[in-house]
């Protein structure tokens, strides 16, 4: 009996075909917005995590600050003092300084990062870049350098290769890598294209600098993150006063930027609704002129024997197909639309990615039949409590 | 309940309501129907003989009175049951064919199988005899809109005839046709009388049809001017 009203309910959304195909598309447009921008705005969150994760749970970044435009300056005692705090494992100081570089007679300004060349790691683990060409340091080697992508292909007329030979500030460097391009990140990061990398060592032979510019701490454990951080800056601040470092655990970053990410949802989900609801008074308007025009096909069944309950249940199942259908297709359709909108945001150069999971899919559907349901339920009321020789007699 | 006895009208009134004011089509109308009979039921236009059938035949709830159908008090019954038991009951046949647009003449027939739970393979096994009987075989698969007005008429005997009922009710089954083809649905209408012992009301204009009626009632400003006074008690 059951299988019989769906099965009847399927033959007539076919019977109707235009009609059937109209209201369709209002739900496929409704649901589509909704899962392309659910889909992109998930793919952000995604990235984002991704991003923060290579730094690790554990990772502590200190940044020293300034007070009154005189930054702190942290020597190798503070840097053992840091390493003294219990719950700090390891730490990586990176010295940056900036430089001329010159290749072919042409000369360019360019940023520097130096750490020692057993800790080199650090850069490719915490995803600060990633050696596109060549490879990364394996020792000491203070003529080793690795150069970021816009300085190897944009700044000279030739671009540098991997194993050419550079100066840096007049001291000769060869170049042993070169980095991939990054996307610009949302939580921020290096711009790796205009900077070069090279063990301290190297650094040491065209600067002084012995301050680091940051410093990535790895905690003991993630439960002491936070309590170690708070006693990294406890440390610097009484040697220098209040506000002197900046202290970031990997989750305070990744609070901020769920909140930034949360109010882009939000804002998201606002425009997705209005969708919605546009769509949803299509579904129901589409759904009220069909219940018009079928009056007399509601007394006939009334007629024929057809109760209240059974003229609201193929109605009702009708809106639902409706909205099943209308829903697979829009999840499709979001879907297709969120990953080219990544496609093309790649290529802009932002870190784009349309996700799909389960949640979304269940989500997108049931809220298409939901909606379908609900629009087509008070017009489907209205066509059961019709009286059947009122109906019958409708023109 | 009087033995034969298939329809018994008691004292049955219909008031509708219009804007606040009381427009009476049915006046106090009793009547009975016996098993088997042929009735038709005449009157002038806005006389109430449209009413009366959609009261009679549990469309139309009366404002008052008592209506019974095979010993049954419709009157006393919810609209569901009254749906199932109509469906069941009575087969319907109306002026304009009432035919679903959509539906072939096969799906049009079982649509009042399906509504009411007959089994798949049992409806199409049915509905191609019944289109058998009003000799539409070569016409199942075509459309309304492929058919000829008497051929629609046809079909919906057909429609009428899916569930089995023992009441057949016309409502002017041959205002929409021309002479020839009301001619051959009236002799489908005859036989089924005739042969199946069908009761069969036709509600009609004709007076050549409804002389041809073994009981006439003639209404007029909704009371009973001619006829219904007939007392079943053969079989």
């Amino acid at each position: 009996m059951v299988s019989d009203v769906i099965i009847e309910s399927l033959k007539n959304l076919r019977r109707e075909g235009l009609r059937t195909f109209l209201t369709l598309i209002g739900v496929v447009i409704g649901i589509a917005a909704i899962v392309s921008m659910v889909s992109i705005g998930a793919g952000l969150g995604v990235a984002v995590e991704s991003q923060l994760d290579a730094l690790g749970a554990e990772t502590i970044l200190v940044i020293p600050a300034g007070i009154q435009n005189i930054r702190t300056t942290l020597t190798d005692n503070d840097l053992r003092n840091i390493e003294g705090i219990s719950g700090v494992d390891s730490l990586v100081p990176i010295y940056s300084e900036s430089g001329v570089l010159e290749f072919n007679g042409e000369k360019i300004n360019v940023s520097i990062s130096a750490t020692d060349a057993r800790d080199a790691e650090i850069f490719d683990s915490t995803g600060y870049f990633d050696v596109g060409e060549g490879r990364n340091f394996e020792r000491n080697e203070s003529t080793a350098i690795l150069i970021g992508n816009e300085i190897a292909y944009n700044y000279f007329e030739k671009p540098i290769n991997v194993r050419k030979q550079v100066t840096i500030n007049g001291e000769e460097y060869k170049v042993i890598g070169i980095l991939k391009a990054q996307p610009a990140a949302f939580g921020g990061g290096p711009d790796t294209g205009n900077t070069v990398f090279m063990p301290l060592d190297g650094l040491k032979r065209i600067s002084d600098k012995e301050n680091p510019g940051i410093i990535f701490v790895t905690a003991t454990g993630k439960d002491v993150v936070t309590d170690t951080a708070d006693a990294i800056k406890k440390l610097i601040e009484k040697k220098y006063g209040e506000g002197s470092v900046i202290v970031y655990t990997t989750e305070q970053i990744l609070e901020q930027v769920n909140m930034l990410l949360g109010v882009i949802t939000i804002f998201i989900m606002g425009i997705a609704s209005i969708s919605l609801i546009v769509g949803g008074i299509g579904i129901m308007n589409a759904m009220v002129t069909s219940v018009l025009e079928r009056t007399k096909e509601i007394g006939l069944y009334k007629a024929i024997g057809a109760s209240n309950r059974k003229v609201l249940s193929i109605f009702l199942l009708e809106a639902g197909f409706i909205g099943l259908i209308g829903g697979i297709i829009g999840v499709m359709f979001g879907f297709g639309m969120a990953a080219l909108i990544a496609v093309f945001g790649g290529a802009s150069g932002y870190a784009l990615s349309a996700v799909i999971t389960p949640e979304i899919i269940l989500g997108g559907l049931g809220f298409a039949i939901i909606i379908g349901m609900l629009s087509g339920f008070y017009p489907a009321l209205r066509a059961s409590r019709l009286d059947p020789v009122e109906a019958l007699r409708y023109e | 309940m009087v033995k034969g006895e298939v329809v018994r009208l008691e004292d049955v009134k219909k008031i509708y309501e219009l804007d606040g004011i009381n427009i009476p089509a049915l006046n106090g109308v009793s009547f009975s129907i016996c098993k088997g009979e042929y009735v038709s039921i005449m009157g002038p236009s806005g006389s109430g003989k449209t009413t009366l059938l959609d009261v009679m035949t549990t469309m139309m709830k009366p404002t008052a009175g008592k209506i019974f159908i095979e010993g049954k008090e419709t009157t006393k019954m919810s609209n569901a049951e009254l749906a199932s038991f109509r469906g069941k009951k009575i087969g319907f046949i109306f002026q304009t064919f009432n035919l679903l647009p959509k539906l072939n003449a096969l799906e049009n027939v079982m649509a009042p199988m399906w509504i009411n739970g007959v089994p798949r393979d049992e409806r199409k096994k049915r509905a191609i005899a019944l289109l058998e009987q009003v000799e539409l075989s070569d016409r199942m698969y075509n459309r309304p809109n492929q058919m000829s007005g008497g051929q629609k008429q046809r079909v919906a005997i057909a429609r009428a005839l899916a569930l089995q009922p023992n009441i057949i009710v016309a409502d002017e089954p041959t205002g929409n046709l021309d002479s020839k083809s009301g001619t051959l649905v009236m002799d489908i209408l005859n036989n089924l009388h005739k042969k199946e012992g069908k009761t069969l009301i036709v509600v009609t204009h004709d007076a050549s049809i409804g002389k041809k009626a073994q009981q006439q009632i003639i209404i007029k400003d909704g009371k009973i001017v001619s006829g219904g006074a007939k007392v079943c008690n053969q079989l």
